[in-house]
């Protein structure tokens, strides 16, 4: 059904110096006794300004994978380095510290914050960051406008549609001009339009910033807009041939 | 780095969140305000009837350092010509001082005789310089002063008579002036007096060639050489002490009260306090999802618990001013209780009205605001705590609590069995009780949550049968949801507890007392002359009346009482010298005592002394007490201890031969007749009565009709105490609505969905309500078992180290169906808005709502 993948050793892809480097990582899940294993020994490491597609079906650990690049969560073993940062030898406290500096997030449902309008929570990730310098409102504004919702800086976000909010959220992943940007499941909620437009969107603000960017999903058609794309299965990445998987 | 802004933004997301839950914020607000204003008013009631009493006796007492009083009751008027002759004392002032009442006005006046002429270095208010016309004053006949507003209260004027009555008898006093005060603040105190001669005094009080005592001004330079000279001119038995100890010993005397008060009130706001966790763990739970977001985003744990403890501080503010607000005005009529609690129990309080400290302020709000934040501490960082990728897994949080059931249980048992072990400590003290006290509230609570899972198991089934489906329903949501409906029930469940535990006491009080004035109280009719102070029997029967009673037809067997005050190693202390003989057995009940007591207390050197007594000056069986008596210091054995709820203070009973010996007293202070065979005891005291006309005036009363007058004073001395378990019980009420008011209102997503499957408007208001009153059922039963708990250390630990009394444990069915009712209806009230809103509202705009 995947086509033609080719698998090849991992290890063919770590790059000492990537921009991204993913060693090893093994996390599992205790459920009551037992413990199931989620991700084992993966590796992977991109390079800066690279466009990253991670496909898998529900459940295969695309969000569990995300959240220990972004330092929400630990693994049990392995290294997440980021921009040369190691950040599974960080705290809590360090790695959340590092997050709102270098990290953008884009979620599956949204996750805007709904007591803070459309421009504030794209303004929350600056004040976070500490941005002083400039004017951050205009700036926020500015994001707001490239995703054409410039007029609704005032609206809160229960009063926006599904495809608002969710740009709402890329303006707010990409206003605070982090060095890595995490898409769970972007198009998830959408229908297949509102998603597309969504991904063209989120595609080329990424490439305009030249921001890294992984986007976790199981729909086979994002891959088009990939530099790259991984199959995450029993644990492992697996590389996939996407202009393959594109054309069949 | 992190510049304001950034938290500004967090802020204002929190204000936001407040505003759009009006409901929860409002219902916080109260908690803490409810809390505040029980505790404020409480002090400034204290406060303000402390200050009327340092009032009053400042003004009495004037600038004297030294007073000199009489062994038992009075001086001799020869000791002051003495002072003044030999001694060459010349600041001295002789006073006369008694208590009456000035017809056409309700309340106790302090008599007070004076001799203008040596008052000045003394009393402004007594002296010439005030402008009293010594011819006038001094006139041979009755005259005297009063404050001008009571004149004019009285619509007196000069040359009227006022008609006083003193210890039932009534005299004529010719009003020759006023009192003009120095100031306002002694104006006020001086309210309650009514200033006459020294001879007028003498002859008002039938104390003529006696002095009540002798005022000194002792310079502190000269005061060790004067002191020594003064004692070689004074009589046996004479005593001088310094005049601030009066004062001393009142303060010690209100304590316990005042201790008692504030105990209930730091009760009131631990109650507030619940209802503040409550309401802020439900803003944090409620929060999880917004809270995840914020964390995934790159806000910190000290930031979400900095921004929540803002929001905690926010809300103590708030409801701090409102409270302290709230009880000023609830002060006002809480201040005329307390004082009339005092003037029942202790002395003569004439001010009334509030004085504001700043004090009692800035403690409530120290302590509104530390227990808001206090309370919110757990919640906040519990919050700050959320994993953020389970927390935007929008997974359950409630698998979690179920699984930690049985160790919060155990830790529960834990910290209340801590608690228990905690009363061991033997003189732990009041302080001790109360950690113990909280120590259980606390453990029971984490037991909770386990007993609501137990009851619901049995509450299921049950309401299956009773409501089907929705029923059943109903049960399970208080389960599923354990983690927001276990903290509502915790909360009402101790505000319920409270009521429950303060009327088991009171309940506990009163019936002791009831049962053992049924004792005490064996003659038939008790003959009293009427006091000013209930607690002090100052008064004496006129002997020409007692023989007269005594004779009177009916009559079988009588005896006699005498109760002064004497001073004793310990103070000024109450003595009562009984003349009954072995038989007075059968009307004291004894806690211990040595062998053959009864038989030789008439004979012996021996002392009975209250267990109040006994556990106020640490005394036991065994032990001396010295009386200074007309004879001089004197040991005496205590060699019994009688119960006695009479008195906080205590009293120490002797023989009335051995009080012979000892005292050069012959006054009687109440007289007790038994009524012979087959005479009516009503028909008896109606001849009494009878024989008593236009005698001195006194209280003839039967057994019962004392014991309910007893009994009514003590109901009096209690209003405080029943108004604040009111107070109580409103706080529990709306503790219990908001609780559960907050859980429904926040519930709004979860019945938009079953709205929009189907269920009707009306399904949708039973179920609701069924909920609610099902939780008010639970938190019901649970105040029970806690209520009692509370109500055994109030009574076993919390009574007995601030009075020293027994009390038997009485619990009436009543006051527990009182709690359980009050739940429910509560419960059931509080179901009534969410229902009205929920079933008015558009499904869709609820489920809008993220
Ligand atoms: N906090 C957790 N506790 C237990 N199991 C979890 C937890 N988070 C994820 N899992 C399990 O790990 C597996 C991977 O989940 P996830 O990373 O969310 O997959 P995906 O995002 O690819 O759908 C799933 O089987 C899920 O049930
Ligand atoms: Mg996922």
């Amino acid at each position: 059904m995947f086509g033609r993948h080719t698998t090849k050793n991992e290890n063919e892809f770590m790059a000492q110096d990537a921009h991204i480097q993913l060693k090893d990582l093994t996390k599992s899940y205790k459920e009551g006794d037992k413990s199931r294993s989620v991700l084992d020994e993966l590796n992977l490491s991109v390079e800066e300004g690279e466009m990253i597609v991670l496909l898998g079906r529900s459940g295969s650990g695309k969000s569990t994978l995300l959240n220990l690049v972004s330092g929400i969560d630990k693994p049990d073993s392995g290294e997440v380095s980021i921009g040369g940062t190691d950040l599974s030898d960080m705290n809590e406290k360090d790695r959340t510290l590092f997050r709102r500096k270098h990290i953008g997030f884009v979620f599956q449902s949204f996750n805007l914050i709904p007591t803070l309008t459309a421009l504030e929570n794209v303004l929350l990730p600056l004040k976070l960051k500490g941005e002083t310098d400039g004017d951050i409102i205009e700036k926020a504004q500015r994001y707001l406008d490239e995703v054409e919702l410039g007029d609704r800086g005032d609206s809160y976000p229960d009063r926006l549609s599904g495809g608002e909010q969710q740009r709402v959220a890329i303006a707010r992943a990409l206003a605070h001009e982090p060095m890595l940007i995490l898409a769970d499941e972007p198009t998830g909620n959408l229908d297949y339009e509102t998603g597309r437009t969504i991904l063209d969107m989120l595609n080329s603000l990424v490439r305009q910033n030249g921001r890294t960017m992984i986007i976790a999903t199981h729909d086979q058609d994002i891959c088009q807009i990939a530099d790259r794309v991984v199959e995450l299965k029993g644990g492992k990445l697996h590389n996939v041939e996407h202009s393959a998987a594109a054309v069949e | 780095m992190r510049d304001k802004k950034s938290k500004n933004l967090l802020w204002l997301s929190s204000i936001r969140f407040l505003l759009r839950h009006p409901w929860h914020f409002a219902l916080s607000i109260l908690g803490v305000a409810l809390g505040v204003s029980v505790v404020v008013s409480i002090d400034l009631s204290n406060n303000s009837a402390k200050k009327a009493f340092a009032l009053s006796t400042e003004a009495v007492t004037g600038k004297a350092t030294h007073q000199i009083k009489g062994a038992a009751e009075n001086l001799d008027e020869d000791v002051y010509i003495k002072l003044r002759i030999e001694g060459k004392i010349r600041k001295s002032a002789p006073v006369v001082k008694g208590y009456g009442r000035i017809s056409g006005m309700n309340k106790t006046f302090q008599i007070l005789g004076v001799d203008p002429l040596a008052e000045a270095p003394f009393r402004d208010f007594a002296s010439q310089q005030s402008g009293i016309e010594l011819g006038d004053f001094i006139t041979g006949k009755n005259t005297g002063l009063i404050a001008q507003p009571v004149a004019e209260q009285l619509q007196l004027s000069l040359g009227d008579t006022m008609i006083v009555s003193v210890g039932g008898r009534a005299q004529n006093i010719l009003l020759s002036g006023v009192i003009k005060a120095g100031n306002d603040r002694s104006r006020r105190a001086l309210e309650n007096i009514l200033l006459v001669d020294i001879s007028t005094a003498q002859r008002m009080f039938n104390m003529q060639g006696q002095l009540s005592r002798i005022d000194l001004i002792l310079p502190d330079r000269r005061e060790e050489a004067l002191l020594s000279r003064i004692k070689g001119l004074l009589p046996q038995g004479t005593l001088i002490t310094r005049s601030d100890s009066r004062s001393e010993t009142v303060a010690q005397m209100s304590r316990a009260f005042e201790f008692n008060l504030q105990a209930l009130s730091m009760l009131a706001l631990l109650v507030g306090m619940f209802l503040i966790y409550n309401t802020m763990t439900f803003s944090v739970v409620q929060r999880r999802q917004l809270i995840g977001r914020l964390r995934a985003l790159g806000t910190t744990k000290n930031e979400i618990l900095t921004i929540i403890l803002k929001e905690a501080l926010l809300i103590g503010f708030l409801g701090t001013l409102l409270g302290i607000i709230a009880g000023i005005f609830m002060a006002q009529g809480l201040v005329k209780l307390v004082t009339q609690s005092i003037n029942d129990l202790y002395f003569v309080l004439s001010v009334q009205e509030l004085s504001i400290g700043l004090f009692p302020l800035a403690k409530a709000a120290v302590l509104g605001i530390g227990a808001t934040i206090i309370a919110a501490f757990w919640p906040a960082r519990e919050a700050s705590k959320a994993e953020v990728s389970t927390v935007l897994r929008r997974s359950s949080n409630e698998s979690k609590i179920t699984r930690r059931l049985l160790p919060l249980a155990g830790y529960g048992l834990i910290i209340g069995l801590v608690g228990g072990t905690l009363l061991l400590i033997p003189n732990g003290g009041i302080a001790a009780g109360y950690i113990s006290l909280l120590f259980m509230i606390v453990g029971f609570s984490m037991m909770i949550p386990l007993l609501i899972v137990g009851m619901a198991t049995v509450f299921r089934p049950l309401m299956g049968k009773l409501n089907g489906i929705i029923g059943k329903m109903s049960v399970r949501g208080v389960v599923t949801e354990l983690s927001r409906t276990s903290v509502a029930i915790a909360a009402l469940v101790v505000a319920v507890a409270a009521t429950v535990g303060v009327g088991v006491m009171v309940d506990s009080f009163r019936g002791t007392v009831v049962s053992w004035l049924e004792a005490q109280l064996q003659a038939d009719v008790y003959v009293q002359p009427p006091s000013a102070v209930s607690r002090k029997a100052d008064a004496k029967l006129e002997p020409k009346l007692v023989e007269l009673l005594k004779e009177t037809e009916g009559v079988s067997r009588w005896h006699t009482v005498r109760s002064v005050d004497v001073q004793t190693n310990y103070g000024t202390d109450q003595l009562v010298a009984i003349e009954q003989g072995v038989e007075a057995q059968e009307t004291y009940q004894l806690k211990e005592s040595l062998e053959n007591f009864w038989q030789r207390y008439m004979v012996e050197d021996i002392v009975m002394v209250s267990e109040a007594y006994a556990y106020r000056h640490n005394v036991s069986l065994g032990d001396s007490l010295f009386i200074t008596t007309d004879r001089g210091r004197q040991a005496f054995t205590i060699e019994a201890i009688n119960f006695d709820y009479a008195s906080d203070i205590g009293t120490i009973t002797m023989h009335r031969d051995i009080y012979k010996q000892y005292f050069d007293d012959r006054a009687i202070s109440g007289l007790a007749l038994y009524a012979m065979d087959g005479m009516s005891v009503d028909r008896l005291v109606e001849r009494l009565r009878n024989r008593a006309q236009g005698q001195q005036e006194v209280f003839i009363r039967s057994n019962k009709g004392l014991r309910e007058a007893s009994i009514a004073i003590f109901d009096r001395t209690f209003t405080v105490t029943i108004v604040l378990r009111m107070l109580a019980i409103i706080v529990a009420f709306i503790g219990i609505l908001s609780a559960l008011m907050a859980l429904q209102l926040e519930r709004s997503r979860e019945l938009a969905v079953l709205r929009a499957n189907g269920m009707t408007p009306g399904q949708l208001w039973n179920y609701v309500i069924s909920q609610t009153g099902i939780m008010g059922i639970m938190a019901g039963i649970l105040s029970v078992p806690l209520g009692i708990l509370m109500a055994y250390i109030l009574v076993y630990v919390i009574n007995l180290r601030s009075f020293g009394w027994t009390l038997q444990f009485m619990i009436d069915p009543q006051v527990l169906l009182q709690a359980v009712g009050l739940a429910i209806v509560a419960a059931l009230l509080a179901g009534l808005y969410p229902s009205r809103k929920m079933a008015q509202a558009n499904p869709a705009d609820a489920l809008r709502n993220d």
